[in-house]
C-alpha cells in the first residue's frame, strides 16, 4: 500500500513540475488549430467567411471559392465534388462559433470535421447502430474503434464509447 | 320528462366555433398540465470534480440517458451553483430587464437546469415573456418559413407555390408529401421555384432522416428541421432514439455542409402516453437542453405537430411561448411553430400567433401555410395563404415585421410561370415525364392543386426513383437550366450549393440573402436593450409594408 502511494506520489510531482515547465515556456498545449495546418484564428469580424476571408477558403480538391462559377461548372473544371466542405472550413466555423460564446455548437462544429472523410452510407449505418437496442456494447466499441484509427475520428469515437456505457446503465443495448 | 328550458343567448354561443375546439382540465397523472406540475422535480444542483452530481433532486447514478447528457454537454459547470442559487423571480427579472444585455442573461442561464428554467419562466405573464422574446431572439431581423405542400404532389403546383412563396418574402421553404415516393421529385420543384421566386430562400423536404439527409448531400435540399427530441426516455426510445444517436445525426449534417435544427415541442410527451406526471413545460425544457448539449444551432419548437394538446389545458399557449423563449435564452435559433391546425375559431387562432408576431422571432412560423388548406400536407397550418392579407394588414396595422411583403397579382403570375417554364425545361433534359404547356399555363394562374391536370403518377414515381438511383444532385439540375437558357436559375442554385464550402449558414440563426449574403445571429445579434434599440424597421421596409394594394390612395382620391 505504502508503496504504491509513493509511487502515485512520484507521478504527481512529476505532472506538477511538467505542467509548471510547460508553462513557464509558454508553449499552451493543443494550440495548433484541429483539421488544418492553418495559422489563422477567426474572430467574430471574420464572418461570413466565404465574404470576408474568401482567401482563406478551398474546396475539397483545392479549387479557390472564385473558380466555383457557372463558366467552370459547365466546362468541367469543377464538379460536384467541389461542392462540399472541409475540415479547415468547419474549424473556422468553430472558431468563430467559439468567439460568439457558442462552446456546444463550436463542439458539434469539430465532431463534424472528424466526419467529412466518413463515406456516406458509413455514417448512416453508424447512426443506425446508435439507436436503442441495435448494437451490443461490444459493437459499439467496435465502431468506436474503427472511427479512431480509421478516420482519426478521436471525438466521435470518445462519445459512441460514453454512449455504450449509458446504453448499458439505461438497459438499451441489443441483447445479446 | 320535462325538457330543460334553455336561454338563447347559451345556445348561441355553443353554435360557435370555439365550441368545437378540444377544451379539458388538469390531468397531472397523465402530464396534462402546461407548466408548474406538482410532479415536476424541485430544481438543485451539486457540482464535484467538475462534473454534476446532482440534477434536479436526482443523484448521478440514478440519471437516466436525458438527464445525463443534459448535465455532461448542455449545462455550463462553471457557472452552475452560482446561478442555480439565484431565485426564481431575480433570474425571470433578468429576462425582461432592458438594463441586462442579453448576453449577460445567456451567461447566468447557461447554469440552469430544465427544473430551474421551467420554474423561471413560470414567473413571467404573456407580456412579459413577448418582451423577453424581444431581447433575448439571436438574430435581430425577424424572419419567416411558409409551408408549400400540394395534395396530389403535382411538381408543377410545387414549383409555382414554393416560387410564389419565396417572392412574398419567406426565407424558408419546407415540403413533404401526399405520397412518399414523390419525395426527391417535390424537393427538386421546391429547389427550382424558390431560387426563381427569390434567389437565396432555403428549402427542406421533411420526410425520414435518412433520406434528408441524402437528399440533403445531394444539394437538391439545402437544410433539416424534422429531427425531433423527446422530454422522458421513454418517449425517446419509442421514438428510436437518444440524445447520442441524433447529436452524432447532427455532426453528420453539419459534415455535409448541411444547416440543420432539431425539432420537439410541449404535449409531445403526453400524446405518446409517457410524460411521468411532469408538466409539458419541464419536459421541454429538457428537450431544449438537449439541443443545446448536441451542438445543434437551432430548434423548432412551440408544440408544433401536438399544439391541440397543450391548446386544450389552462395557460397552455403561454407555455407554448414560454418555451420559445427558453430556446432563446439558450443562445439557439428558434422556429417557433404556429404551423398546424389547433383551432375553428379565428379568433383563437390569431391570438395564438401574436405572442411570436409582435416581438419577433427567427422564424415566426415553421411553417405559415403557402398554399391552401386543402393543399396542405402537414395536417394544415394555423395559417394559410387564404389568410395572407389578414396576415399582411397586421404587420401594417402594428407596425410589425412578420417576415413577408405585399406582392403584387401580375408580378405573383410572372413568377409563377418562370417557376413552371424553367421546371418543364429540367423535366425535359433530364428525360422526366414531359410537363405541357397547358399544365404550365394551369399551374400559373391556378389556386389550388385540383386547378391543375392531372400527372401520370406511376410514371412521375419513375421519375423520382431515377434521381435517387442515378445520383441526380443539384450540379445536373443547373447543367440542365443553363443549357435551356435559365442562366439566372442556374447562378442562383449553384450560389446555394456554393454554400456548403463556407459553412457560413451553419452558424447559429443563418438565413441568405438575394446577393448570396449569410445573415445569422453572428453578424445580425440581437442588440435590443430598451426603446429605440434592436430591429429597428427601416423606412424602405416600412414603405413596403405600408403599402398594400389594395388600400386607397390619398393621391387617388
Amino acid at each position: 500500500m505504502a508503496m504504491e502511494l509513493n509511487e502515485q506520489l512520484i507521478a504527481e510531482l512529476v505532472r506538477k513540475t511538467l505542467k509548471e515547465v510547460m508553462g513557464s515556456a509558454n508553449t499552451p498545449v493543443d494550440a495548433a488549430p484541429r483539421g488544418g495546418e492553418s495559422k489563422n484564428h477567426l474572430k467574430v469580424e471574420d464572418y461570413p467567411v466565404a465574404s470576408k476571408r474568401p482567401e482563406l477558403l478551398k474546396t475539397p480538391t483545392g479549387k479557390a471559392l472564385e473558380d466555383v462559377n457557372l463558366d467552370n461548372l459547365m466546362s468541367g473544371k469543377v464538379g460536384f465534388e467541389d461542392l462540399r466542405i472541409t475540415p479547415e472550413a468547419l474549424e473556422y466555423q468553430a472558431q468563430i462559433a467559439e468567439a460568439a460564446g457558442k462552446a456546444q455548437v463550436a463542439m458539434n462544429l469539430r465532431r463534424s470535421a472528424e466526419l467529412i472523410k466518413v463515406p456516406d452510407k458509413k455514417l448512416l449505418e453508424i447512426y443506425n447502430a446508435l439507436r436503442p437496442r441495435r448494437s451490443t456494447k461490444q459493437e459499439l466499441l467496435d465502431i468506436a474503434d474503427e472511427l479512431e484509427s480509421q478516420y482519426n475520428a478521436v471525438v466521435n469515437a470518445k462519445m459512441i464509447r460514453e454512449a455504450a456505457d449509458v446504453y448499458e446503465r439505461r438497459g438499451l443495448l441489443k441483447s445479446a | 320528462m320535462v325538457e330543460k328550458k334553455r336561454s338563447k343567448r347559451f345556445q348561441t354561443l355553443e353554435d360557435r366555433p370555439v365550441h368545437k375546439d378540444g377544451f379539458i382540465g388538469e390531468w397531472i397523472e397523465t402530464g396534462l398540465i402546461a407548466m408548474g406540475s406538482p410532479n415536476d422535480p424541485k430544481p438543485s444542483v451539486k457540482v464535484s470534480g467538475g462534473k454534476i452530481v446532482e440534477m434536479d433532486g436526482k443523484r448521478r447514478e440514478d440519471f437516466d440517458m436525458i438527464d445525463q447528457f443534459i448535465a455532461d454537454y448542455a449545462i455550463d459547470v462553471s457557472i452552475t451553483e452560482e446561478a442555480m442559487s439565484k431565485s426564481d423571480v431575480e433570474l425571470a427579472r433578468m429576462l425582461v430587464d432592458i438594463n441586462t444585455p442579453a448576453e449577460e442573461v445567456r451567461k447566468i442561464f447557461g447554469g440552469l437546469t430544465p427544473a430551474k428554467l421551467a420554474a423561471v419562466v413560470d414567473k413571467l405573464n404573456i407580456v412579459e415573456i413577448m418582451m423577453a422574446m424581444q431581447k433575448m431572439r439571436v438574430r435581430q431581423t425577424p424572419k419567416n418559413q411558409a409551408h408549400v405542400t400540394s395534395a396530389t404532389d403535382n411538381p408543377v403546383m410545387l414549383a409555382c407555390d414554393a416560387a410564389e412563396a419565396a417572392y412574398r418574402g419567406f426565407a424558408e421553404i419546407e415540403t413533404t408529401v401526399a405520397v412518399f415516393k414523390y419525395g426527391p421529385l417535390n424537393a427538386l420543384s421546391l429547389l427550382v421555384g424558390s431560387q426563381v421566386g427569390r434567389p437565396g430562400v432555403l428549402t427542406q423536404d421533411a420526410l425520414e432522416e435518412s433520406f434528408e439527409l441524402e437528399i440533403g448531400m445531394r444539394g437538391l435540399t439545402a437544410y433539416a428541421e424534422t429531427v425531433s427530441v423527446y422530454g422522458t426516455e421513454g418517449v425517446f426510445v419509442d421514438g428510436d432514439d437518444t440524445p447520442w444517436s441524433k447529436a452524432f445525426l447532427a455532426s453528420c449534417y453539419a459534415s455535409r455542409g448541411i444547416k440543420m435544427r432539431f425539432t420537439s415541442g410541449t404535449g409531445s410527451e403526453v400524446q405518446m402516453g409517457a410524460a411521468e406526471g411532469k408538466s409539458m413545460l419541464y419536459l421541454e425544457a429538457r428537450c431544449i437542453l438537449i439541443t443545446k448539449g448536441a451542438g445543434v444551432q437551432g430548434l423548432q419548437n412551440g408544440s408544433i405537430s401536438v399544439i391541440g394538446v397543450p391548446g386544450a389545458v389552462p395557460s397552455g399557449l403561454r407555455a407554448v411561448a414560454a418555451e420559445n423563449l427558453l430556446t432563446m435564452a439558450m443562445g439557439m435559433e428558434v422556429a417557433s411553430g404556429n404551423d398546424q391546425t389547433f383551432s375553428h375559431s379565428d379568433l383563437r387562432r390569431t391570438a395564438r400567433t401574436i405572442p411570436q408576431l409582435f416581438p419577433g422571432t427567427d422564424l415566426i412560423f415553421s411553417g405559415y401555410s403557402a398554399v391552401p388548406n386543402c393543399d396542405n400536407m402537414f395536417a394544415g397550418s394555423n395559417w394559410d395563404i387564404e389568410d395572407i392579407d389578414d396576415y399582411l394588414a397586421l404587420q401594417r396595422d402594428f407596425k410589425v415585421d412578420g417576415g413577408v411583403r405585399p406582392v403584387l397579382e401580375e408580378d405573383v403570375i410572372a413568377v409563377r410561370n418562370k417557376a413552371a417554364r424553367a421546371l418543364q425545361a429540367v423535366y425535359e433534359e433530364l428525360g422526366f415525364p414531359p410537363i405541357t404547356d397547358e399544365e404550365v399555363e394551369a399551374a400559373t394562374y391556378a389556386n389550388t392543386s385540383k386547378d391543375v391536370p392531372p400527372r401520370n403518377i406511376p410514371e412521375d414515381v419513375k421519375a423520382a426513383d431515377r434521381i435517387m438511383k442515378e445520383g441526380i444532385t443539384g450540379v445536373d439540375v443547373i447543367k440542365a437550366l443553363v443549357k435551356r437558357g435559365y442562366r439566372d436559375v442556374a447562378e442562383a442554385i449553384l450560389m446555394m450549393m456554393k454554400q456548403r464550402i463556407s459553412g457560413d449558414y451553419l452558424q447559429t440563426s443563418a438565413w441568405i440573402d438575394e446577393s448570396g449574403y449569410v445573415w445569422s445571429a453572428i453578424n445580425d445579434p440581437n442588440t435590443y436593450q430598451g426603446p429605440m434599440t434592436g430591429y429597428q424597421m427601416s423606412p424602405e421596409r416600412w414603405e413596403e409594408i405600408k403599402d398594400v394594394p389594395w388600400a386607397i390612395r390619398a393621391e387617388d382620391v
